[in-house]
C-alpha cells in the first residue's frame, strides 16, 4: 500500500506541474494574440494616415489647379485647411511611428516633401498672379507633379515597410503558435489518460474500503454482541501512543455504563480484588518490558460488592513500527464455580467410594471371624458329642451346619465382589494365555475329577489386572464345571476372535473400535434365554442350593470384573443344550 | 527321629482360637507340648525368660494388640538364640500380600485359620510332621516355607 | 559383603562325628553316613557323654533296629531323589526301596507311616520338592529345566505338586525367595553402613 501512495503522489505532482505547464504557454499565446492584435491596429492607423496626408495634399493640390483654371477662390479651401490638418496628421504620424525608428527617417523626408510640395503650391499661387504666368505655372505644375510623384511614392515606401514590418510580425507569430498546441494537445492528452487511470483506480479502491468498511460496521457489531452473549471483554492497547481502549462489554461486565471512566490500568484495578492486584501489576510490566503475555486469573470486585472471577489472556499484534496488545477477558466465574462444586463432588464421590469399599472389605471380614468359629465349634461338636446326641438334635446340628456353611460362602462371595473394584487396582500387560493356565491350575483338581475336556484357543495380551481376569475365568469355567449334564463329557471351548464395533451390532458403540470377543461354551446344562440378563444380577439364581450349591454371586462378579476393564459380557443358553458366555474386552 | 515331644507355643489374643488349638493338638497321634500366650509382648517376655527351654515351632497370630504378629516375627528373626524356631503365622486373612510379607519376614509357615475342627487339626500335623522332617532330615532351613 | 554358601551337611557331621569320637580316644569306622562302627564297647558314661555331645549339634544315636529301618528309608529315598542318572520311568520309589532294603515295599511303607506319620510317598514328595527349592535357590535352572531334571512327566505335573507340599506355586516361591535375598542384602546394607 505504501508503495501505491508513493506513485500516487508521484503522479500528482506530474500532473501538477504538466497543467502548470500548459497555463503558462496558453497565457503567453494570449499575450502574443493581443501583440499581434495591437500591431495589426497600429498598421492600421499607420496607413490611415499616410492615406490622409496623401488625400489633403492631393486635395490641395486639385484645389489649386481648379483655382488656377477657375480663378475660383473656393477652391483654395482644401489648400488652406490641408495644410494645417496635414500637420495635425504628421502629429498623429509621429506619435504613431515614435516607436518604429527606421519609419521614422522616411517620414521626415515625407515631410520635407509636403513642405516642399505646399511651398510649391503656394508659388504657383503667387505666379499665378503675376505676369509669366503660363510659364512658371507650367513649371510649377511640372515641379509640383514631379513631387507629387516622389510623395506618393514615399507614401507608398512607408507603407511596403509598414506592411513589411507587420507580415514579418505574422510570419513570426504563425510559427509560435503552430508548434506549440500540438505538444500541449499530446501533453494534455496524456494527463487525462493519468487522470482517468487514477480516477478508475481510485474509484475501485473507494468501493474495495466501502465494503471492508461494511464488513468492519458487521464484525464489530457481531463482536459486540459475542461479547455479550460470551460473558467477555476486550482491551486494546496502542503500545506507541499508550492508548487503551476497553470494550463496552468490560464496563459491563464491571457493573458499569460502557465508557463510564477513562480506560486506564489503574482504573481497571479498582476492580481488581485486593489480593490479586498484583497479578495484574506484574502482568503489565512482563508485557511492556520483557513483551511477554501469558493467562492471568483473578478475582473482580463488581461494582455492586459481587465477587467474580476473571480469566484473561493476550496477544501481540504486529503493525508498523509499533505493537498493539489485544487482551480478551472472559468472566469465569460460573465455570470456576462450578469446577469447584465438581471437584468437592468428586472428592466426596472418591471417599464414600473409599468408604464404602473398606466398609464392605471390614464388614465381610469381621463377619468371617465369628462365623469361622461356630463352624469350627460345630466341627467340634460334631466330632466328639455327635454320637451322644438323639436323632432329631443330630438332624439339627447337620441344617445349622449346612445353613452355617451357605452363608460362609456368601460373605466370602460378597467380599470377593466388594474387592472386585478398579480402584487402585494396576492395569498390567498380561498374557491371556498364562492367566487362563493359572486358573486350569487352580481348578486342576475339579477338572481331573470330572470328565472334562477343555479346549483353548490363543488369547492375546492385554492391560489387565491380572488376578481379576483369572477370577473371571475361575468364575466361568467353575460354573461350566457345575452346571453339566451327568455322565457326558462335558467339553468346555474357549476361542477368541478380534472385531470391530461396526460389524457386532450387539455392542450398540457408535464409535469405530476394536475388541477381543473371548466365548467360553459348554455343552452342559444351559439355561433358558429369557434369563440371560437376569443371571448377571447379584444373589440371582435360577436353582435352588438343593439342586445346585452357589451363591448367585459367582456372575456378578464376573459383570464387574468386565465393566472395570471397560468391556461387555453378554449370556446366551438353552436348556439342556449349553451355554454361550461372551466377554468383549477393548483391544486398546 | 524324635523322641522327645514337639514344643509349640501360640501367641493368640482370641480365647476360643486358644482353645482350638489346644483341642487340636490333643487329638494328633504326635507327642506334643502345648502352651499359649495372649499378646506378642507377654510372648517375648516369655521367650527372654526361659532361653533354655525354646519352643520348637512358634505360632503367631497376625492381629494382636500391643505388639501384631509381623512386628513379633521381625524381632524374632533378628534375636541370635530365636533364629533357629521354626515359626507359623496362624491367620484369618489369606491375602496374597499378607502370605508374601510373612515370608518375606522370615516366617516358615503360613496357616489360614480353617473353618472347621478336622481341617485344623490335620493341618497342624502336617506342620509339626514336616517340621520334625526339617530337624532330623538336614533339609535346608532357608527353603522352609509352607502355605496351608 | 554377601556370600551365598552351600553347606554339605555330611561332610559337617562327619566332621564333628570324627572330632568326638576322638575327643573320646575310640577307634572308629565310618561305614556310611549315617553308621559308625567302634571297636570296642563303650561304657555307659562315654555313650551319654557322646550322646550328649554330639546331640548338641543336632546328632542322634539312633537305637533301636526300627528307627535304624527308618532312617535307612529316609536316606534312600533321599538317594533317590538326588540320583541325577535318568531312570527308567517306570522304576518307581516302591521298587527302588525294596530292592534297595531288601524288604516288601507294603512292609516299609506300613512301618514308615507308622512311625513317622507320614506315608513313603509324602516324604518322597517333599524331598522332591526340597530338593527343587534347593535349585530354585542356588542354582540358575528355571523351572521347566528343574521339572526335567526331577523327572516330572510336565510342567503342570511338577507346579501342581509343588503347590500341594508347599502351599506355593513355583512362581511365587521364587519371587519370595528373591524378595528375602533382596530385603536382606538391604539389612546388611544398612549394617554395613553403620
Amino acid at each position: 500500500m505504501s508503495k501505491y501512495s508513493i506513485f500516487l503522489k508521484i503522479i500528482f505532482v506530474i500532473s501538477l506541474f504538466i497543467l502548470l505547464f500548459i497555463s503558462s504557454i496558453s497565457y503567453k499565446h494570449a499575450n502574443s494574440l493581443d501583440a499581434s492584435a495591437e500591431l495589426l491596429s497600429h498598421s492600421y492607423k499607420v496607413q490611415i494616415q499616410l492615406e490622409q496626408i496623401q488625400q489633403l495634399v492631393t486635395d490641395a493640390e486639385t484645389g489649386q489647379r481648379g483655382y488656377i483654371i477657375t480663378h475660383d477662390s473656393a477652391f483654395l479651401t482644401p489648400y488652406f485647411n490641408g495644410r494645417s490638418q496635414v500637420a495635425k496628421s504628421f502629429a498623429t504620424l509621429k506619435n504613431l511611428t515614435a516607436n518604429q525608428p527606421y519609419l521614422q527617417d522616411d517620414v521626415e523626408e515625407l515631410e520635407k516633401l509636403i513642405d516642399l510640395r505646399f511651398s510649391r503650391l503656394s508659388n504657383s499661387l503667387l505666379v499665378f498672379s503675376g505676369p509669366q504666368m503660363a510659364e512658371l505655372l507650367a513649371r510649377n505644375m511640372l515641379s509640383g507633379n514631379k513631387l507629387m510623384n516622389d510623395i506618393h511614392s514615399k507614401i507608398n515606401q512607408i507603407k511596403d515597410l509598414e506592411k513589411a514590418n507587420f507580415n514579418n510580425h505574422q510570419i513570426k507569430y504563425k510559427q509560435e503558435i503552430l508548434f506549440t498546441p500540438f505538444i500541449t494537445l499530446v501533453l494534455l492528452l496524456f494527463t487525462l489518460f493519468v487522470f482517468i487511470l487514477s480516477f478508475i483506480r481510485i474509484n475501485k479502491d473507494l468501493t474495495k474500503l466501502r465494503k471492508s468498511n461494511d464488513k468492519l460496521l458487521i464484525s464489530a457489531e457481531a463482536i459486540k454482541q459475542a461479547e455479550i452473549i460470551g460473558e467477555f471483554c476486550i482491551s486494546i492497547w496502542n503500545l506507541k501512543t499508550n492508548k487503551l481502549t476497553y470494550s463496552d462489554n468490560l464496563y459491563r461486565l464491571l457493573g458499569c455504563e460502557p465508557q463510564s471512566f477513562e480506560a486506564t490500568i489503574d482504573n481497571f484495578l479498582k476492580f481488581v480484588h485486593i489480593d490479586d492486584r498484583q497479578i495484574i501489576t506484574t502482568g503489565v510490566q512482563d508485557l511492556l518490558q520483557k513483551h511477554e503475555t501469558y493467562s492471568r486469573f483473578y478475582r473482580i470486585i463488581r461494582n455492586d460488592g459481587q465477587e467474580r472471577f476473571f480469566k484473561s489472556t493476550g496477544k501481540f499484534v504486529e503493525n508498523i513500527g509499533y505493537s498493539t496488545h489485544i487482551s480478551v477477558i472472559k468472566d469465569v466465574t460460573q465455570v470456576h464455580i462450578d469446577n469447584l462444586i465438581l471437584e468437592k463432588k468428586n472428592r466426596e464421590l472418591e471417599l464414600s467410594n473409599k468408604e464404602l469399599a473398606s466398609f464392605n472389605q471390614i464388614a465381610s471380614h469381621d463377619l468371617q471371624e465369628p462365623l469361622r468359629k461356630i463352624q469350627t465349634f460345630i466341627s467340634l461338636i460334631a466330632e466328639r458329642e455327635m454320637s451322644t446326641m438323639s436323632d432329631s438334635c443330630q438332624n439339627y446340628f447337620y441344617r445349622i451346619e449346612t445353613s452355617v456353611d451357605r452363608m460362609r460362602k456368601l460373605i466370602d462371595d460378597l467380599l470377593l465382589f466388594s474387592r472386585t473394584s478398579k480402584i487402585d487396582k494396576i492395569f498390567e500387560e498380561s498374557d491371556l494365555n498364562q492367566l487362563l493356565k493359572n486358573t486350569l491350575l487352580e481348578l486342576s483338581e475339579e477338572i481331573d475329577q470330572q470328565n472334562v475336556h477343555i479346549e483353548c484357543a490363543l488369547l492375546p495380551a492385554l492391560r489387565v489386572i491380572p488376578f481379576q481376569i483369572e477370577q473371571l475365568f475361575k468364575n466361568l469355567i467353575s460354573n461350566s464345571l457345575k452346571y453339566k449334564k451327568q455322565h457326558s463329557e462335558q467339553i468346555i471351548k474357549i476361542e477368541c476372535e478380534k472385531v470391530i464395533t461396526k460389524t457386532t451390532p450387539i455392542l450398540n458403540i457408535a464409535s469405530d473400535s476394536t475388541y477381543y470377543k473371548i466365548t467360553v461354551t459348554d455343552n452342559g446344562l444351559g439355561f433358558e434365554q429369557q434369563y440371560a440378563e437376569q443371571i448377571f444380577t447379584i444373589f440371582k439364581r435360577l436353582h435352588s442350593s438343593d439342586q445346585y450349591p452357589g451363591t448367585g454371586i459367582g456372575l456378578s462378579i464376573c459383570k464387574k470384573i468386565v465393566e472395570n476393564h471397560s468391556g461387555f459380557i453378554f449370556a446366551e443358553g438353552k436348556s439342556g443344550i449349553g451355554a454361550i458366555f461372551t466377554i468383549f474386552l477393548p483391544a486398546d | 527321629m524324635q523322641n522327645e515331644s514337639t514344643y509349640v507355643l501360640l501367641a493368640d489374643d482370641d480365647e476360643d482360637d486358644r482353645l482350638f488349638f489346644k483341642e487340636a493338638f490333643e487329638a494328633i497321634r504326635i507327642k506334643t507340648i502345648v502352651k499359649t500366650v495372649k499378646d506378642g509382648v507377654e510372648l517375648l517376655n516369655h521367650l527372654a525368660v526361659n532361653r533354655n527351654k525354646l519352643p520348637h515351632i512358634l505360632f503367631l497370630d497376625l492381629n494382636m494388640p500391643f505388639k501384631s504378629g509381623m512386628e513379633c516375627l521381625m524381632e524374632i528373626r533378628k534375636t541370635d538364640y530365636l533364629k533357629h524356631i521354626a515359626i507359623a503365622i496362624y491367620s484369618t486373612s489369606a491375602s496374597e500380600q499378607d502370605i508374601e510379607d510373612a515370608f518375606i519376614n522370615g516366617a516358615n509357615v503360613y496357616i489360614k485359620k480353617p473353618h472347621d475342627f478336622d481341617t485344623l487339626r490335620k493341618l497342624l500335623e502336617k506342620v509339626v510332621t514336616i517340621n520334625g522332617h526339617y530337624q532330623s532330615s538336614g533339609l535346608n532351613r532357608d527353603g522352609f516355607l509352607l502355605s496351608l | 559383603m554377601r556370600f551365598i554358601i552351600q553347606i554339605d551337611i555330611n561332610i559337617v557331621g562327619k566332621k564333628l562325628l570324627q572330632e568326638h569320637l576322638e575327643r573320646l580316644q575310640l577307634n572308629y569306622i565310618l561305614k556310611s553316613n549315617s553308621e559308625v562302627e567302634i571297636a570296642e564297647t563303650i561304657s555307659c558314661d562315654k555313650l551319654e557323654e557322646l550322646t550328649l555331645g554330639l546331640s548338641n549339634y543336632g546328632i542322634e544315636i539312633i537305637e533301636n533296629n526300627k528307627d535304624i529301618l527308618i532312617q535307612k528309608i529316609k536316606d534312600a529315598i533321599i538317594e533317590f531323589v538326588y540320583l541325577d542318572e535318568e531312570l527308567d520311568i517306570r522304576t518307581n520309589i516302591s521298587t527302588y526301596l525294596s530292592e534297595k532294603l531288601n524288604y516288601r515295599y507294603s512292609y516299609l511303607a506300613n512301618l514308615f507311616s507308622s512311625t513317622t506319620f507320614t506315608s513313603i510317598e509324602n516324604f518322597t514328595q517333599l524331598q522332591k520338592t526340597e530338593r527343587a527349592k534347593h535349585l530354585m535357590i542356588n542354582s540358575k535352572l528355571n523351572c521347566s529345566e528343574i521339572c526335567w531334571k526331577l523327572n516330572y512327566s510336565s510342567l503342570a505335573h511338577f507346579s501342581r505338586q509343588f503347590k500341594k507340599v508347599t502351599g506355593l506355586s513355583p512362581t511365587t516361591f521364587k519371587r519370595i525367595i528373591k524378595k528375602m535375598r533382596v530385603a536382606n542384602t538391604e539389612e546388611l546394607d544398612i549394617e554395613a553402613g553403620e
